[in-house]
C-alpha cells in the first residue's frame, strides 16, 4: 500500500451554516487537520435556491478550511439532505443454484443485482443502495452467506434516491471550486454513524439529526441502516413559530429560542417573564417564559411525532432497544431528550462525540461533517485506495489534469 | 435464473451526473484554483515535453555518433610524441565511431608504452578524440640486444627503460651510457632499474650547474652504488674515471671536480681517476700517458680508469694555494703506482 496521503474535504451545506472539515487520510488512519465555517446563504431546507450565494459561502468555508489545514483538498465528501430525497425497500430472492445447495459468489451477485434493479422515475438518481442482512431460508446472516448451505437466498436493499437537478446543483457548487465530489453521503447516515456505537446499531437504535431546516433520521437494525428519512422541518420552524406567536423578528425569536427555549414545559408560573435582550436598553421587552416553552415544546413534540409516523411499522420499542439518539444543532434545545423518550417510548439521549474527537469539534453541529469523513472513508475505501495508489509523479500528473 | 439471463435495468446513480467545470459558474476562488491548476498542468506538460525532447535529442545524437566515423584523434603532450605515434599506439579500426570506443582499453594501450606516464582520453563530440599524455624524460641510455640486434633504449628518472621515440639524435647523443646495472626483461618491457633517482639527481645537477663537465661524461655506472654508495662516471676524452658519493652533496663534489678538472685538462690525453667520495680529500690517480701505448690500458684486463699508474692523494683545504695546485701536474710520472704527493 502506498504511503501517499489523501486530503479529503467533508462538506455539509446546511440551511443555517456551511461546515467544512479537512481530513488527512493515510490509509490506516484519518486525522482532522482543518475546519472552515460560514453562515449559509442561498440554501433553504438543504436545497440550493441561490447558486451564486451558496457558492460564495461554500467556497469561503472551503478556503478557510484549506488555509487552516495548510493543505489543498483533493476530493470532497458531500453531505446530502433535502425533502427531494426519498427511499424505498426492494427485496429479491433466488434459489441456490448448486446441487449441494452451497451458496456461491454468483448466487450472491445475482440476488443483489435483482434487489437493486428497480426502475426509478424520470429525473431521479440513486444516492445510496443500503443492503440489509442476507437471509438463508429465512435465517438471518449478519455477514456474507457464501459457502453456507440453504435452498433460498434473500436480500433487501433500502434505496435512497433524489432529484437529479437538485443533486447536480449541490455538486456544481463544489465543482465551482475546482474540486471533485468523490462521495455523496446522506446526512442522516453520516451523523448516525458518528453518534451511535456498533453495539447500539446491532441492538437497534434511531438516530435523529435535527438541523435548522431539515430533520434527518435513520433507524438501525441488525447493525445496518434499516430506514432513512428526511423531514423538511427543523429548528427554523421553532424560530418561526416564536416569531409569529410573540410578534418578533426572526433574529429576536432565534435569540429567545436559544436562551429560553425548551422541548418540554417546566415553567408553571404564567407571570414569570424573561427579557428579550437582558440589557434593559430602550426597546428591550419582556416575554412570558411559559409561552416560549409552550411554543417550542409543542413544535418539538410535533416534529418528533412526525418522525415516528414516518417510521411507521418499522419502529417499535422492541426493535429499537438501544433507544433514540438526538443530534444536530436543534438537539441542543433543553429537555429534548425527555420529550423524545416520551414520544418514542424508549430511552433517549443526546449524541455524544467519541472521546478521540478534539474539544473544539465536540459540538453536535459537527456530527454530520465528522460522520461524513468516517462513513465516507469506510464506504468508499476501495475508491480511496485507488486514489492513494495513484501516487508518485505520474499520479500527481493525472490528478493535475483531473483537477483541470 | 442466472445472472446473465436477467435483463436487469440499470438504475442511474448520482455518479452518472456529469461534473463539468464551467468558469462562468465558478467563484473568484474557484477560478483562481482553476487558473493555478492550468498553470501547473502547463508547467508539467512543458517539463515532460522538455524531458522527452532531451531524451530524443540524446538518442538521436548517439545514433548519429554511432553512424559517423571518428575524424581525428588529437594528441596533447608535454613531450616529443606526435600524432603518427598516437595513431600507431591507438590502432583504431577504420570507421570506428566515438561512442563505440572503449576509452579504458585505449588508455591501457597507451600506458603500455614506457614513454607514457599518464594518459587522459576525452570524447569531443561529435567526431574527435582528445588524448592528453605526460611523457617520461630520458636521463641516460643503454644498449640492449633486442631480437638479435643491438638497440638503444633510454632510461627515465624512475628507472623505467623504454624505447625512446620521437627524440632527435642530438638529444640522445648527449645522454651518458648507463653501466653497472642489470636489465631484467619483464612482460613486454623491462623491470625498472633501482637507484636511478640518485643517478638522475647527479646528472640533473651536473647538467644544470656544470654543463661543460656533463658534456664530457660518456658512461655513468651504478655498479658500486649498492655496495659503496658511489656513482662512477667515465669521461669521453681520456677517459677519466670520476667517483661520486651518493652520501655527499653533489654540488660540492661538482665544485671540487671542476677545480680538479681544470688542472687535468691541461695535460693532454691525461687518464686519471678522481675520487670525490672521500669528503675533503680528493685523491687523483693519474696514469702516465707515456707508460702505456696508445689505446692500450696500463694494465691489460683492467678497466683503464681503475688501473692506477700514478697515485696521488690530494688533500684540498680551502683556500688552496695556486702554486700547490699546479704542482700536481708536474709530478714525475716515471714512477707508476709509487709516487704520492700531497698538495
Amino acid at each position: 500500500v502506498s504511503s501517499r496521503t489523501l486530503f479529503i474535504g467533508a462538506v455539509e451545506i446546511g440551511t443555517s451554516k456551511i461546515t467544512v472539515l479537512v481530513g488527512e487520510y493515510t490509509g490506516r488512519e484519518l486525522a482532522i487537520i482543518g475546519r472552515g465555517e460560514c453562515s449559509s446563504r442561498g440554501v433553504i431546507k438543504g436545497t440550493v435556491v441561490d447558486y451564486k450565494a451558496a457558492s460564495e459561502c461554500t467556497h469561503s468555508a472551503l478556503e478557510q478550511a484549506e488555509r487552516e489545514a495548510g493543505e489543498r483538498i483533493e476530493v470532497v465528501f458531500l453531505a446530502q439532505t433535502g425533502s427531494h430525497l426519498e427511499g424505498f425497500y426492494n427485496e429479491a430472492s433466488v434459489n441456490v443454484k448448486a446441487s449441494d445447495n452451497m451458496i456461491d459468489a454468483a448466487d450472491i451477485r445475482t440476488v443483489c443485482d435483482l434487489a437493486k434493479s428497480k426502475d426509478l422515475p424520470e429525473g431521479r438518481v440513486v444516492v445510496h443502495n443500503i443492503r440489509r442482512p442476507f437471509r438463508v431460508d429465512g435465517r438471518l446472516v449478519p455477514g456474507t452467506p457464501e459457502n453456507l448451505v440453504g435452498q433460498r437466498l434473500d436480500v433487501g436493499y433500502w434505496t435512497v434516491h433524489g432529484q437529479e437537478q437538485r443533486l447536480a446543483d449541490n455538486i456544481h457548487v463544489i465543482r465551482g471550486f475546482n474540486l471533485e465530489v468523490r462521495e455523496l453521503v446522506l446526512s442522516s447516515l453520516a451523523a448516525g454513524h458518528m453518534v451511535t456505537t456498533a453495539e447500539e446499531r446491532q441492538h437497534g437504535v434511531l438516530a435523529v439529526d435535527i438541523g435548522a431546516g431539515t430533520t434527518d433520521f435513520v433507524l438501525y437494525r441488525d447493525g445496518a441502516p434499516h430506514i432513512t428519512g428526511i423531514l423538511p422541518v427543523g429548528g427554523t420552524h421553532l424560530t418561526n413559530d416564536l416569531s409569529i406567536g410573540l410578534r418578533l423578528t426572526e433574529g429576536q425569536a432565534e435569540k429567545l429560542k436559544l436562551r429560553f427555549g425548551r422541548a418540554n414545559l417546566i415553567t408553571r408560573d404564567k407571570t414569570q417573564k424573561v427579557w428579550l435582550d437582558g440589557n434593559f436598553a430602550i426597546g428591550d421587552r419582556q416575554f412570558p417564559q411559559q409561552m416560549i416553552e409552550q411554543i417550542t415544546s409543542a413544535r418539538t413534540w410535533e416534529l418528533l411525532e412526525v418522525v415516528k409516523k414516518k417510521l411507521g411499522m418499522a419502529f417499535s420499542p422492541e426493535t429499537c432497544s438501544a433507544g433514540v439518539v438526538l443530534t444536530g444543532g436543534t438537539a441542543k434545545l433543553a429537555g429534548i431528550a425527555d420529550t423524545a423518550a416520551k414520544v418514542f417510548g424508549v430511552p433517549a439521549h443526546l449524541g455524544e462525540t467519541p472521546t478521540w474527537v478534539s474539544e473544539n469539534l465536540r459540538d453536535p453541529g459537527y456530527h454530520t461533517a465528522l460522520g461524513l469523513l468516517y462513513y465516507g472513508v469506510n464506504a468508499s475505501s476501495d475508491h480511496l485506495a485507488g486514489a492513494r495508489r495513484r501516487g508518485g509523479f505520474f499520479g500527481n500528473v493525472k490528478r493535475l489534469f483531473a483537477n483541470t | 435464473v442466472t445472472r446473465d439471463s436477467l435483463q436487469l435495468p440499470a438504475a442511474r446513480s448520482w455518479r452518472d451526473i456529469p461534473q463539468p467545470v464551467v468558469p462562468r459558474a465558478m467563484s473568484r476562488e474557484g477560478r483562481w484554483r482553476l487558473t493555478m491548476a492550468v498553470v501547473r498542468s502547463t508547467f508539467v506538460v512543458l517539463v515532460c515535453a522538455a524531458a522527452l525532447w532531451t531524451v530524443w535529442y540524446v538518442a538521436m545524437s548517439m545514433q548519429d555518433n554511432t553512424g559517423t566515423p571518428l575524424k581525428a584523434a588529437v594528441l596533447k603532450t608535454d613531450g616529443v610524441l606526435d600524432d603518427a605515434w598516437l595513431a600507431r599506439a591507438l590502432a583504431l579500426p577504420k570507421h570506428s565511431s566515438l561512442v563505440q570506443l572503449d576509452l579504458e582499453q585505449l588508455r591501457s594501450r597507451l600506458l603500455a608504452d614506457g614513454q607514457i606516464v599518464s594518459a587522459t582520453l576525452t570524447r569531443d563530440f561529435p567526431d574527435r578524440l582528445v588524448v592528453q599524455v605526460t611523457e617520461r624524460v630520458p636521463i641516460a641510455r643503454v644498449m640492449l640486444e633486442s631480437a638479435g640486434q643491438q638497440h638503444v633504449f633510454v632510461v627515465a628518472r624512475d628507472g623505467v627503460v623504454y624505447d625512446g621515440k620521437g627524440y632527435d639524435e642530438a638529444t640522445i647523443a648527449l645522454l651518458p651510457w648507463l653501466d653497472g646495472v642489470e636489465i631484467v626483461p619483464e612482460g613486454h618491457g623491462f623491470r625498472p632499474i633501482a637507484g636511478m633517482a640518485e643517478a638522475a639527481e647527479l646528472l640533473g645537477k651536473a647538467r644544470l650547474e656544470a654543463e661543460h663537465l656533463y658534456l664530457t661524461w660518456a658512461v655513468i655506472s651504478l655498479a658500486r652504488l649498492e655496495t659503496d654508495h658511489q656513482i662512477e662516471v667515465r669521461t669521453k676524452n681520456g677517459p677519466c674515471l670520476i667517483r661520486f658519493s651518493t652520501r655527499d652533496d653533489y654540488f660540492r663534489q661538482l665544485v671540487k671536480l671542476n677545480y680538479v678538472w681544470d688542472q687535468i685538462t691541461r695535460v693532454p690525453d691525461a687518464k686519471a681517476t678522481i675520487d670525490l667520495s672521500l669528503g675533503q680529500d680528493v685523491p687523483v690517480m693519474v696514469e702516465n700517458p707515456e707508460s702505456s701505448g696508445p689505446g692500450q690500458p696500463s694494465h691489460p684486463g683492467v678497466v683503464p680508469g681503475r688501473s692506477v699508474a700514478h697515485e696521488a692523494a690530494l688533500s684540498l683545504t680551502r683556500p688552496v694555494p695556486v702554486a700547490s695546485q699546479s704542482a700536481l701536474f708536474h709530478l714525475p710520472y716515471s714512477q707508476p703506482n709509487q709516487k704520492k704527493r700531497e698538495l
